[in-house]
């Protein structure tokens, strides 16, 4: 344990590519946990307000644009 | 494991012939190739058979067997084993040649249908919200995608020009 940052930042890439190699079964089981602990997150939060900056885009593009 | 539970439900539509083929995309698909990363649904690309006779394809057959399988509408998503599900038709010729390339890989022992990583990246790349480009970043950081078959995808839907914005934007280090 440390507190450079490089090795932070190191060990943050290298838990990544941990996550990444696991077997897909297991990627999608925490797939499952992650939205119940965004749910959660979520329920606890502040309502937003009508007086906040919003990103203004097409969902997905319509055919031929 | 609930979302395998949405994938048995998608490849029982497909047998019983309410779709005709299916890709799994979005932040779930992803998932396929990279870590996994929160997401509220599910998105499932689908493609119909049309009918005889008629030339636009009517999702409501779709709607009416889920409600029958016990699956309830809630707005524009169906509520499959607690995921909210967005079924999209291919949106773009891009979407339609990702659905048509998709790859099926298997889930303790259930085939999954899912758009390849690359099909995905370019997807991203083509949609450009904050989160698909945080997505793409993830893709490119992670060495997911073949850059050969990428460099294809893009030079087919004219999307080189996008790519070298997004490079010059996030891969390069100078502004």
């Amino acid at each position: 344990m440390s507190l450079d940052l490089q090795r932070i930042l190191a060990s943050k890439r290298a838990l990544r590519r941990e996550l990444a190699a696991l077997p897909v079964a297991e990627k999608l089981r925490l797939l499952d946990e992650l939205r119940e602990r965004e749910l959660t997150i979520r329920r606890s939060a502040r309502p937003p307000t009508s007086n906040v900056v919003r990103e203004h885009s097409a969902r997905y593009p319509a055919k031929g644009t | 494991m609930k979302i395998k539970e949405v994938i048995a439900v998608i490849n029982l539509m497909q047998a019983d012939g309410v779709i005709e083929c299916y890709a799994i995309g979005g932040a779930v698909g992803a998932t396929f190739y990279l870590e996994p990363v929160a997401t509220l649904d599910v998105d499932i690309f689908v493609s119909f058979r049309t009918e005889p006779g008629k030339l636009i394809v009517d999702p409501q057959r779709m709607f009416d067997y889920l409600t029958s399988h016990g699956h309830s509408l809630k707005g524009e998503y169906v509520m499959i084993a607690d995921w909210p599900v967005q079924f999209l038709p291919p949106t773009s010729p891009l979407v339609e040649e990702a659905l048509r390339e998709a790859v099926t890989v298997d889930v303790e022992g259930q085939p999954a249908r899912v758009f390849t990583a690359e099909h995905l990246a370019a997807i991203a790349l083509q949609t450009g919200r904050a989160k698909d480009k945080a997505r793409l970043l993830q893709f490119v950081q992670a060495g997911a995608l073949d850059a050969m078959r990428f460099e294809t995808i893009l030079t087919g839907h004219n999307l080189l020009d996008r790519w070298r914005k997004f490079e010059q934007q996030f891969l390069s280090d100078t502004p």
